[in-house]
């Protein structure tokens, strides 16, 4: 993977005398930090609860686990391929508006989506009995898959418009239909991306809590956020948790090796404007309406629900503060992310063996359940504060608990893995020649990244801040039991109203929310189709 | 771009120091408090109790198994003066812990019942909510229900609603059976009932209440002040549903929401005087008034039409610090009763 050979220094940048990659490594090592404060956890306890899960719940919590993680891999892969397709390749009227609406649901928090659709098809809502009840497994899937699907969308869009789209020409002209091109050729060059928006959705759905509880799909998960509540056994709970991340380590190995071998063509072939292909008139009316019914059942009508409840219901408390907490909080994480995203991606395309772990390692935290994750990083800082209290006794900083410092480090150990990928595959597009030539004409490692990597990689890093933007936004447990006294956060009051059962008064912070992530998400997506200027070989 | 970079290098450094931060104690004239309560009427609360006593409320709201473990993790360091949490679970969880220290107030000694009270003065309940029947009027004969043995019968096969057995209301009603009846009842108990689901556990209280009207159910299991806010939203659902009190055979589970004093509190004075405003006639009121919980002082008077009509009910009288004791065990039943 090492595409980016390590070279000789010839001389040295005066600007900036600290090379990113050694930086950028040691960044994703101290992510990984409340991981292995979850793994120092999960040796202390006894195997009480493993067992009694083993004999009771196991096999139910991992079947449903398995159901879910399948039903929402197809789910997500029929809503975000096909559309990716369409808008792709062809022209059809609203297109322009499609490409960048389909990733809007993303801006919406799985539990707010869960809550909308369910006051509206369970009894008591309006659409009672027209729609099943939305609960179980399959409703579950249908809510992972619908606010979900965008990664796969995002993912796959960029393949087709990518690099797939020389090869599909190609296809086209030797007479393949639009049919075959896609399975023949499409398809198999997207693999990669699928393969990663899907693995993204996967773990996001696995490490929920709150909406999988509500609906009544217990998975792993639940497993061990009550070994941990009713249990009272934290060192059980981590020790399941570690399972968890294991088991998301191979599957992601696993998914890493298929891509290898699975590589058809050079996928980072040179992109140019593309041809659309006009659809016939019959067509286009599916094609209209294809692209619009993921954007209508992921993000229009549960907040049409949302508004027609928040008008019903006179609010009892300012949202203001909320909004701008949030709105900072995010805008600072959502930078300190694509900083260390870019060096930690750095360190995995130039760095020793170490840098390159270490950045996949910081990947992890994604795939924990938010209130584990939390508790590695409480856990992490009481630690410190013990050391610091030991050596330093009353000149002692005070680091344990909460804060906004905390905060926002938990925010990076968790969400390194959507600042990271987009970032190193910003920095694959700038191939080792292109690097070669600039040293060749005197330009320092500095000079280089700065000069050549950088505004290349600009499109994936502000991807990847975007990204984090919206996470952080949405993000709960870490924010709940991390934040500073009087500090609310729009998660937080949406949440806190939801638990207690007014949807009604939690309806405008959800909006709030959803306003919030709105304009980021049509970023991202314009930067994903837009952002790729590709460099001459 | 070039300002980015710097921009990006410079916020990567601050994230390396990402050590330093936290919070002060700050100074007298303020009670900080750690509550897993975000309800509204607690935000009344707390600006009445400033404007009594010129001493400023600074809360963080979480969920209380978070609160709990962030209190534990602050350690001697912690800030917290006061620990509020719904349920009495927790507060045995949080008192396990080490989070409070006991605390002489006759006010407090003599307001409120010995049973929602821990022995030392280590928390106290501030209010109450009992764990009831709410059941189809059309399909369900008045003698068809009594106890909570009701939920296990086998008449009532297909016909009954709960919630996931996660949610700490069922875990501490399981607890307090486990010590009325026995482990052996008990189990029994949660197997009948598993037996008896009409859809597998989902959504929350009100949603079970809903359930019932819509006819998916005949019977379910909440907490009364939902019914009571649900009435208040629509007035037309005692129509079709009614509240049952499952009072034979050892008294209407109930269980508290209470606080106490943190082991470190910084201002423990103003701690004091804070649980003993929540014990006043005022706040209790408020209580009852605006969130529907029952106050746990008996004499209180309030004004809520919908709990009024909702009458008396006998009351178990457990003490409540069982409910913690017995939480794990009850978890672990409803695990082998398979009741997801």
């Amino acid at each position: 993977m090492a595409l980016i050979a390590p070279a000789p220094r010839l001389r040295r940048g005066f600007r900036f005398s600290a090379d990113p990659a050694p930086l950028g490594a040691l960044a994703a090592l101290v992510c990984i930090l409340p991981i292995l404060a979850l793994v120092a956890l999960a040796a202390t306890g006894g195997g009480d609860t493993l067992r009694h899960l083993a004999e009771t719940r196991l096999l139910a919590y991992l079947r449903n686990s398995a159901a879910l993680a399948i039903l929402v891999a197809i789910g997500v892969s029929l809503l975000g391929v096909p559309t990716a397709w369409l808008t792709a390749r062809y022209r059809f009227p609203g297109r322009g508006v499609f490409v960048w609406a389909l990733a809007l649901p993303l801006a919406a928090p799985t539990y707010v989506l869960a809550y909308a659709w369910a006051s509206l098809v369970n009894a008591g809502g309006p659409l009672y009995g027209l729609l099943p009840p939305l609960r179980g497994v399959a409703g579950a899937a249908f809510i992972f898959s619908i606010a979900l699907y965008p990664y796969v969308y995002l993912l796959a869009r960029q393949a087709f418009e990518g690099g797939a789209a020389h090869a599909l020409d190609a296809a086209r002209t030797l007479g393949a239909g639009p049919w075959r091109a896609f399975w023949r050729v499409g398809l198999p060059l997207a693999r990669p991306a699928l393969a990663a928006g899907m693995a993204l959705a996967i773990m996001e759905t696995l490490a929920d809590y709150g909406a999988v509880e509500y609906l009544g799909a217990p998975t792993f998960t639940t497993g061990i956020v009550r070994a941990w509540i009713s249990l009272g056994d934290p060192a059980g709970a981590a020790r399941l948790a570690v399972i968890l991340l294991l088991a998301t380590l191979l599957a992601l190995g696993v998914e890493r090796r298929a891509r290898g071998a699975g590589r058809v063509a050079d996928p980072r072939g040179r992109a140019r404007p593309q041809e659309r292909q006009p659809l016939a008139p019959h067509f286009a009316v599916l094609a209209v309406a294809g692209c619009a019914a993921p954007i209508l059942i992921g993000l229009l009508i549960p907040a049409a629900r949302l508004i027609w409840l928040a008008m019903e219901t006179p609010p009892v408390r300012p949202v203001l503060p909320a909004f701008l907490n949030t709105a900072g909080l995010s805008l600072a994480a959502a930078l300190i992310a694509a900083a260390l995203g870019l060096g930690a991606a750095t360190a995995a395309l130039s760095g020793g063996k170490l840098a390159r772990a270490a950045a996949r390692l910081a990947q992890l935290g994604y795939a924990i359940p938010g209130a584990v994750a939390a508790i590695g990083v409480l856990a992490l800082l009481g630690g410190l504060q013990r050391v610091l209290d030991a050596s330093l006794a009353g000149f002692a900083p005070l680091v344990a608990g909460g804060g906004l410092v905390a905060l926002v480090f938990a925010y990076q150990s968790r969400f390194a893995a959507a600042a990271i990928g987009p970032s190193e595959s910003a920095l694959l597009r700038v191939t080792p020649s292109l690097e070669a030539a600039a040293r060749t004409l005197g330009e320092t490692r500095m000079g280089v990244l700065r000069r050549v990597h950088l505004p290349l990689a600009a499109g994936g890093v502000a991807t990847a801040a975007l990204i984090v933007f919206v996470e952080v936004m949405k993000e709960l447990p870490a924010t709940m039991i991390l934040r500073p006294l009087d500090f609310e956060t729009l998660a937080v009051v949406a949440h806190n109203y939801a638990a207690d059962e007014r949807l009604g008064q939690a309806a405008r912070p959800s909006l709030l929310l959803i306003a919030l992530g709105l304009p980021a998400m049509i970023a991202v997506s314009r930067l994903v189709s837009g952002g790729r200027k590709s460099p001459a070989r | 771009m070039r300002t980015l970079f710097r921009l990006s290098v410079l916020t990567l450094s601050a994230a390396l120091l990402a050590a330093c931060g936290g919070e002060s104690g700050g100074d007298a004239q303020e009670v900080i408090l750690y509550t897993a309560r975000h309800y509204d009427s607690d935000e009344l609360i707390n600006r009445r109790f400033e404007e009594e006593t010129g001493i400023a409320v600074r809360s963080i709201s979480a969920d209380s198994d978070l609160l709990i473990e962030r209190i534990r993790a602050d350690g001697a360091r912690s800030p917290a003066d006061v620990v509020m949490t719904v349920d009495a679970g927790r507060l045995y969880r949080a008192e396990q812990a080490g989070l409070f220290q006991p605390v002489q107030s006759d006010i407090l000694d003599s307001r409120i019942p010995a049973s929602l009270r821990h022995p030392d003065g280590l928390w106290f309940g501030f209010s109450r909510r009992a764990r009831v029947f709410v059941y189809a009027k059309d399909r369900v004969q008045p003698g068809e229900l009594g106890g909570y043995e009701t939920l296990a019968d086998p008449a009532l096969r297909g016909r009954v609603c709960v919630r996931s057995s996660g949610v700490i209301y069922n875990i501490s009603l399981l607890a307090a059976l486990i010590d009325r009846w026995g482990p052996d009842r008990a189990q029994d108990w949660a197997d009948g009932v598993v037996a008896n689901f009409a859809r597998i556990p989902s959504g929350a209280d009100m949603d079970q209440i809903l359930a019932v009207r819509a006819g998916e159910c005949d019977v379910a299991l909440v907490n009364h002040y939902y019914f009571a806010r649900l009435i208040a939203s629509d007035p037309t659902i005692t129509d079709t549903v009614a509240i049952h009190w499952p009072e034979a055979g050892g008294g209407v589970h109930v269980n508290i929401s209470g606080a106490g004093v943190a082991a470190g509190a910084p201002h423990p004075e103003a701690a004091v005087r804070y649980l003993e405003f929540l014990a006043s006639d005022e706040a209790q009121r408020m209580v009852a008034e605006t969130n529907g919980e029952y106050p746990v002082e008996a004499d209180v008077e309030y004004d809520n039409p919908i709990i009024a009509e909702f009458g008396t009910f006998e009351a178990d009288p457990l003490n409540v610090s069982v409910l913690g004791e017995n939480q794990a065990e009850a978890q672990r039943m409803f695990d082998r009763a398979g009741w997801p």
